[in-house]
């Protein structure tokens, strides 16, 4: 049975001029600047110094803390939107957790709102709050420093300290998960209730400890769901109160609307489309009073909302119009919060958004083509709004969907420029049963943040927790477990002068002793980060929007989850594949260059005549990975092999997996520039390429491009990458259309798992960059996450601009001319 | 007598910090931070407030070794000593003083690039850094406009 009842799929005859509403608040989105909310740092505090009571479960504690806050988060509404609930008490907010890394702020309180780059508005008296009251509360007590504690100043807590080797994420969040809503939807949170008080009583009907610590666990569920109830209830009032000031008969309606809806869900059952909405989204905004707003992912809304719509349109209480002025709603309230970026981290992470994904189309449990009437209209909200968050996605199996809704999608990429992100249900699906996921748990997935793969609500993969750079490795492979950046510190094992390696196979053996190490330092602070988590922040609000929590009794944290992994990504991968490639073929094949000649030329930033001559012969010569060479592809497998196998044999804290993965945020921009020179004729400060993408420049052939990353993915892979590819935009939309889907298609086909496009050229880059006011509203794609352009910092500006251009009539490289932009 | 005596040492300590930010040469730039941190906590109620209850041990250390001050904060008061001290909360080393005062008070703040560069690298919980930081920046905001 067909689920498209469209006559035109791309629903063109809706436009943002016969939506008012969805114009109006998206002009307000732009013109909104971010401010600061302290509003949950202050009542988590209140509330752990004054009634916090240590001798109750971690899990309790965490949910009367995040339930005294839910109880007294302000009720406000900002503007027109028909979605009642906010994530902070300002229209755009950055919320601050102390438990994380809020304290960073602390430095600029006094300056933050007035900074050159991206102020973030906070009052004088916030400010003087959070200096006098909230902050000195949390010096000892954030998650990095109880496990200082927990490990002293251990060698893996000093690595992560010094930035450059890798990143333990747990130290500023978990985050990262797509709940499932469908059971609130059904029975509410009443319902959801209900059924935590009888496993309570069964549990303490054991009388064991283990029946005690699960019946904890179900009080807490009760405890954290209770608070979002309170918070729907105080909306309701406010939008009540608000209604009885109002003078104008149709705001006052759409108040009364509201506060109706807040009455009955998310406590009951939704009975409609736009109940189901707007309880998804205040459950959402109960989600980010536990965790940080990052990558908190609502998945498959259009598999999640299409009974409820199809129901209300079949018995005409709904329209397209409304539905699409709804679902517009539900992104712009989804975009209400921006992350807390302290100014020093600005040159790594500014212009993030918070990166909730939204996974559309693909197929479902049953391997059948999923994409339905919602699903379009989601894509037609995606390109009439065109904003950073929520972070759309479109799932794509060449053989199950229809090759109109891959036209379609390309479409919509090719008229916002950047989103979605286009995902292959084949290769995803293959690297998800190879985690041992059920077949049809499998095709239920969706993305989290960035481009991270789980099953939807059955899979807490704390996908972010390691952000490994592969450059500290292959330096410390050529420098005898030394850096440059570190000087003649001694950090990795004291490996073989290359100079004295006889073999390839040799030099692979060290930068696989010294990768190895550092893999494991990681995972020894990731583990232990872990273990403080389940301490001081168990997830039992989140656990109630999972499968497996509610049967076995335990918090996500706790390993409660149906599937459990931890995620590991990284950096410089492409660069560090062409300098194996390059130290195989120039100094074992070729013998051009004796090891040693090649290490002086590295330390020396490739100094001088000779120097540049070097440099120059290596980056033309040496194989480049994105092209047919047998000794690149041979050496991007094997790195990705290794670590999928090295990875794989360790077992986390909740019992699951590491998987890797290849994405980097804005990372490859920050550590590129700090990272000295390299075998493949990469200069020191030079930016390394995101992703699993090539080099830029190194791949000239598009086909031959994408083959070389298609032929890594699945199973080894099994946490997703982020390949950047930049057209060159044609003229005719509809014929760019097509050659874009067979491109995707065969790509898909050839294996690869995701790509994601900016179509845009090197001459409107670098005018984007000189003339910020000329370009306000240009969105590109980074490393997995959209960005608006004037908000990245120079490097990653600089990156977008010099990574590779196709033209996708000839699917040849464009050269790059830094005076000229494109030639 | 003793007000005016304050009143031109903060003066002295307040030009010494403003020459600090133009001079190429920094050296000195920490002992008179901490100088006119331990002055303005004397004088300046509101000043004060950051330090009440506040127990903290800093250690600055030159990575030449030619600079080692610590700042211990207790009860509500602030000593500044020219030696190592046990158990700091945090220590800080520093390639050169125009780099410490890059790191921690410079109109043109690289907290970022001068860790990951390693000109600075700090050993303990951050936290205290930040708090700090904090004090260091409103001093900065409350520096008179001196005289050319």
């Amino acid at each position: 049975m067909t689920k498209i009842t469209f006559d035109d799929i791309g629903l063109k005859k809706f436009t943002l001029e016969k939506l008012p509403r969805l114009q109006e608040l998206r002009s307000l989105s732009f013109a909104r600047k971010p401010e600061i909310c302290i509003e949950r740092a202050r009542y988590v505090t209140s509330y752990l110094r004054d009634q916090d009571n240590p001798a109750d479960s971690p899990e309790v504690r965490q949910a009367k803390k995040v339930s005294y806050f839910l109880q007294r988060k302000k009720p406000v509404f900002h503007d027109r939107n028909l979605l009642a609930g906010s994530t902070t008490s300002k229209a755009l907010g950055a919320p601050l957790f102390p438990e994380f890394f809020a304290l960073t702020l602390w430095p600029e309180l006094d300056t933050v709102s007035t900074r050159a780059k991206n102020p973030q508005k906070l009052t004088a008296d916030e400010a003087r709050e959070l200096n006098l009251e909230i902050f000195p509360f949390w010096m000892d007590n954030n998650v990095l420093e109880l496990t200082r504690k927990r490990i002293g100043n251990a060698e893996s807590l000093k690595l992560f300290e010094s930035l450059v080797f890798f990143i333990a994420a747990k130290a500023g969040c978990i985050s990262h998960a797509v709940p499932t809503y469908a059971p609130m939807l059904e029975h509410g949170l009443t319902g959801l209730i209900s059924m935590a008080a009888e496993r309570e009583a069964a549990a303490v009907a054991q009388a064991s400890d283990e029946g005690e610590k699960m019946a904890d666990f179900y009080r807490a569920v009760q405890i954290s769901l209770e608070g979002i109830i309170q918070y729907a209830a105080h909306l309701a009032d406010e939008a009540e109160r608000r209604a009885a000031g109002e003078h104008d008969p149709t705001a006052r309606q759409e108040l009364l609307d509201m506060a109706k809806v807040c009455r009955r869900v998310p406590a009951g059952p939704a009975a409609t489309f736009r109940e189901a909405v707007n309880a998804i989204w205040i459950c959402q905004v109960g989600i980010h009073a536990e965790n940080i707003n990052m990558a908190m992912s609502p998945g498959r809304l259009d598999q999640l909302l299409y009974p409820y719509y199809k129901r209300d349109m079949e018995a005409g209480r709904l329209d397209v119009g409304r539905a699409i002025e709804l679902i517009g709603c539900l992104w712009l309230k989804i975009a209400d919060n921006v992350t807390m970026v302290p100014e020093a981290s600005e040159e790594m992470f500014g212009g993030a958004g918070t990166v909730p994904a939204i996974t559309l189309g693909g197929v479902d449990e049953d391997g059948e083509d999923a994409v339905n009437d919602l699903t379009y209209i989601m894509l037609r909200v995606t390109e009439l709004l065109r904003i950073r968050d929520p972070n759309v996605n479109a799932r794509y199996d060449y053989e199950k969907n229809s090759k109109e809704y891959c036209r379609r999608v390309s479409e919509v990429i090719l008229n916002t420029k950047a989103v979605p992100a286009f995902f292959n249900d084949r290769a995803n699906i293959t690297a998800l049963t190879g985690q041992g996921e059920s077949l049809e748990h499998a095709r239920d997935y969706a993305v989290i943040g960035c481009v991270e793969l789980a099953s939807s609500g059955r899979d807490y993969p704390a996908s972010s927790s390691i952000m490994l750079n592969l450059a500290a490795p292959l330096e410390m492979a050529l420098f005898q477990g030394k850096r440059p950046i570190t000087g003649e510190e001694q950090i990795g094992p004291s490996t073989p002068d290359p100079g004295t390696l006889t073999s390839f196979a040799q030099f692979w053996e060290v930068f696989k002793t010294q990768l190895d190490w550092l893999i494991e330092q990681a995972i020894e602070l990731n583990e232990n980060m872990g273990a403080v988590h389940q301490q001081m922040m168990p997830s039992p609000l989140l656990s109630a929007f999972f499968e497996g929590p509610m049967d076995k009794g335990k918090d996500l944290i706790q390993g409660g989850s149906l599937y459990n992994s931890s995620g590991a990504t990284h950096i410089a991968f492409a660069d560090v594949v062409d300098s194996l490639n390059a130290i195989e073929q120039t100094v074992f094949i070729d013998k051009k260059y004796s090891f040693a000649e090649l290490l002086q030329m590295v330390k020396s930033n490739f100094a001088g005549p000779a120097g540049e001559k070097m440099r120059l012969y290596l980056k033309n010569r040496a194989p480049k990975y994105g092209t047919e060479h047998a000794i690149a592809r041979k050496n991007a497998r094997n790195i990705v092999r290794h670590l999928f196998d090295l990875y794989q044999s360790h077992t986390n804290y909740r019992g699951g997996p590491y998987r890797p993965a290849y994405w980097t945020m804005t990372n490859h921009a920050g550590l590129g520039g700090i990272t000295g020179a390299l075998p493949h004729g990469r200069k020191s400060g030079e930016l390394f390429a995101s992703g699993i993408t090539p080099v830029s420049g190194a791949a000239p052939e598009l086909t031959a491009c994408l083959n070389a990353v298609a032929e890594l993915g699945g199973e080894c892979v099994p946490g997703c990458w982020a390949l950047n590819i930049k057209y060159s935009p044609e003229n005719d939309v509809e014929q760019m259309s097509e050659r874009f889907a067979q491109t995707i298609e065969a790509y898909f086909r050839a294996g690869g798992q995701q790509v994601q496009f900016n179509i845009m050229t090197y001459e409107m880059l670098q005018d984007a960059k000189k003339h910020p006011e000329k370009y306000p509203e240009l969105m590109v794609r980074v490393s997995g996450y959209s960005a608006y352009f004037k908000d990245l910092n120079e490097l990653m500006k600089d990156e977008l601009i010099t990574r590779t251009m196709y033209d996708l009539t000839n699917g040849r490289a464009v050269p790059y001319s830094a005076e000229k932009g494109g030639k | 007598m003793l007000d005016l005596i304050t009143e031109q040492a903060q003066k002295k300590l307040w030009e010494q910090l403003n020459n600090s930010f133009t001079s190429e040469a920094a050296e000195e730039f920490l002992q008179t931070l901490l100088s006119l941190m331990k002055v303005v906590f004397a004088v300046n109620h509101d000043y004060r407030r950051n330090i009440k209850n506040f127990e903290g041990r800093y250690q600055f250390c030159s990575k030449d070794g030619e600079v080692t001050i610590a700042a211990v904060f207790h009860n509500g008061s602030m000593e500044v000593m020219e030696k190592k001290i046990d158990r700091p909360d945090i220590t800080i080393t520093f390639r050169d003083g125009k780099t410490l005062l890059n790191f921690i008070i410079a109109p043109r703040q690289d907290i970022l690039g001068s860790m990951l560069r390693h000109d600075v690298v700090t050993g303990g919980n951050l936290n205290y850094l930040y708090k700090f930081g904090y004090m260091a920046k409103q001093l900065q905001l409350m520096m008179p406009q001196l005289p050319r």
